[in-house]
């Protein structure tokens, strides 16, 4: 088994293309928190400390909520916003904005990235091989299929996992070399679904966010696996996987208003969801999605293994 | 043929679909020889190949590899074969010699050492760490027969083994295989639509055609002195002359003119006396020789007189 993955991730890593994306998510991150590091800095030159802004940002906060026009839910909002702002102010702790954390959190969005890349790779390890007719060496040898199609998986989550620490350590070095590692113990100040202030640790913070967006990443990578034993076409699989990440959301957003969108994917996908406590329907739980995604998990496992194992190897 | 049969194959039935590919198909393959499958394109040959080393299912029947079952005993099976099913597609990114560490990781037991002495004995040393996308056709057959080798298979089955090699390749590879079966009494499975070819390689060959086999026959039997009666072709001037003097003569079966002399067709026993009566009636005789019938002829007898791919 060890053998067959080291097989997998030589095929991997042996190859430019793999690099390439792998320079391209770099060049991502770079060029991410670069951006934001310039614009940051033109906002700070008013020479202001975050304290003044923060008083002046809590004024305007408090007007909007005297507001009588005020819808309740934003009500609410600048409610908290105002809640955090004197914790804030009180325990002395700054805003991430104007720190590291800012283009650190914010290079956490590119792990959709990541997604994507994985997907292609994905797609292409078990239909690629069809389409070169390299799967005939592949299959004549004292391995089971099924040990070939667990290798394969394997494989390609570790490159989802490399890409994820490489996310990580690219974009503290990057920006903590920008803002000179300063306020690199800043927690994190969020206000939890109860309407409790939390602090938390932002690498954990982080950490979790990365992990919960894995969620998504593995699911549409096992998608791409099961398109690709089902198909034996690296373009399909790798069309329809691009296709589901990118209308996913599109798809769930028109069906909003039906009970059982619910339990279509795309609408459990994102977990984050719950974090901010506000799910896709009302009464949906993380719980609820949790059991929703082990389902599509295994059905697409199954499919994949089904149609691999048993087709007959014609090309 | 030593013991056991290698490969025995037993009411093997392949259906896809209604289609019937193969239809009840039974023969041992002997150990130690070189076995050709032979027959027109469509035959079967390459699908009974596949379901030898389980890249297609068995609709009906077994298929036993030194008595192990393919379907159901996949891993134990499919240890003693080594195998080329028709190109030797390699992975083209990597160099020759990955390509070759990736099979041998499948495979327990196979050293560093062994890697180099496959490679040296398909003669690759100078351009195994060359990518593959850089071989030529023949270079990559080469590191088919060399993966093919790594394990030590007592099985190896080479599907067209001779497609895009050169002359001298094709008669290196034979030499190659009669000197594996001698020297390691490996067993070599071949299919082959080139019929000279399996003539020259092969110790026996099954024919197929239509997915159901024709026959199986030790390859001097096929080419055959079974046959009381053969044509013997008869150099001699002047030919109208001669042609009607053979004609006459007890025990021949039927002459006539080809471009390069007359065909006659009778037995062996005749010959001196044919000569003899050609001489007395003073024609000249420049050549007489015994014609074999080639496995090419036999095989279109056999399979109807269909054009062979």
């Amino acid at each position: 088994m060890v053998n067959l993955i080291l097989n997998e991730n030589m095929k991997l890593y042996r190859r430019w293309r793999t690099w390439i994306m792998v320079a391209v998510m770099i060049a991502a991150v770079l060029i991410g928190s670069i951006v934001e590091w310039y614009y940051d800095n033109k906002d700070a030159q008013n020479g202001i400390a975050w304290q003044e802004q923060l008083k002046q940002e809590k004024q305007h906060n408090e007007k909007m909520v005297s507001d009588p026009e005020m819808d309740e839910e934003s009500r609410q909002w600048f409610q908290e916003q105002i809640t955090l702002a004197n914790y804030r102010l009180e325990h002395n702790i700054r805003p991430e904005s104007g720190t590291m954390w800012d283009g650190i959190n914010g290079s956490a969005e590119l792990v959709i990235l990541i997604t994507l890349f994985t997907v292609i790779v994905a797609g292409d390890s078990l239909a690629g091989e069809f389409t070169t007719g390299t799967i005939k060496l592949l299959l004549i040898r004292p391995a089971s299929r099924l040990k070939i199609l667990v290798s394969k998986y394997i494989s390609m989550l570790m490159f989802g996992l490399l890409l994820l620490i490489i996310l990580f350590i690219v974009s503290v070095l990057v920006n903590g070399l920008i803002y000179r590692f300063a306020d690199m113990d800043l927690p994190l100040v969020t206000v939890d679904s109860a309407g409790e202030i939390v602090q938390r640790n932002m690498v954990a913070n982080l950490w979790q966010t990365y992990l919960l967006n894995g969620v998504a990443t593995i699911i549409f990578v096992t998608m791409a696996f099961m398109i690709s034993s089902a198909f034996r076409s690296s373009a399909m699989a790798i069309g329809f996987s691009i296709f589901a990440l990118f209308a996913g959301s599109i798809i769930v957003e028109l069906f909003q208003a039906y009970k059982w969108s619910k339990y279509v994917l795309f609408a459990n996908i994102d977990l984050s969801q719950y974090l901010a406590g506000r799910p896709y329907q009302e009464g949906m739980t993380l719980s609820f999605s949790i059991t929703v995604l082990v389902v599509y998990f295994i059905v697409f496992n199954l499919v994949s293994w089904l149609v691999f194992t048993r087709r007959d190897v014609a090309s | 043929m030593t013991g056991e049969p290698i490969v025995s194959i037993r009411n093997v039935t392949k259906k896809v679909g209604r289609a019937t590919i193969i239809d009840n198909l039974s023969f041992d393959v002997p150990q130690g020889e070189i076995f050709g499958f032979l027959g027109p394109n469509g035959a079967g040959k390459t699908t009974t190949i596949r379901m030898m080393v389980g890249l297609m299912s068995i609709t009906k029947g077994e298929i036993k590899i030194k008595g192990k079952n393919i379907s159901s005993e996949f891993e134990q099976a499919i240890r003693h074969v080594g195998a080329i099913v028709e190109n030797p597609e390699m992975y083209k990114f990597l160099s020759g010699y990955h390509n070759l560490i990736h099979y041998a990781r499948m495979i327990p037991g196979i050293t560093k050492e062994r890697i180099h002495e496959v490679v040296s004995l398909v003669r690759l040393e100078n351009r195994i760490h060359d990518k593959v996308k850089k071989y030529s056709l023949g270079m990559r057959q080469r590191l088919g027969v060399a993966q093919a080798l790594l394990h030590r298979p007592s099985l190896l089955i080479l599907d067209e083994p001779t497609n895009g090699l050169d002359p001298a390749g094709i008669r290196e590879l034979r030499d190659y295989l009669r000197f594996l079966t001698r020297t390691e009494g490996i067993t070599v499975i071949v299919s082959s639509h080139l019929l000279s070819e399996m003539e020259l390689m092969c110790d026996r060959v099954a024919v197929l055609n239509k997915g159901k086999l024709i026959d199986v026959k030790l390859i001097q039997d096929f080419i055959g002195s079974d046959h009381a009666a053969q044509n013997y072709l008869i150099e001699a001037l002047p030919a109208e002359h001669a042609l009607a003097a053979i004609r006459d003569i007890d025990g021949v079966k039927d002459a006539k003119p080809v471009p390069e002399g007359i065909e006659v067709v009778t037995e062996r026993d005749r010959i001196p006396d044919i000569l003899a009566r050609l001489v007395r009636m003073n024609i000249q005789i420049y050549g007489v020789r015994a014609q074999r019938q080639s496995l090419e002829d036999r095989f279109l007898e056999m399979t109807g007189g269909e054009q062979i791919g």
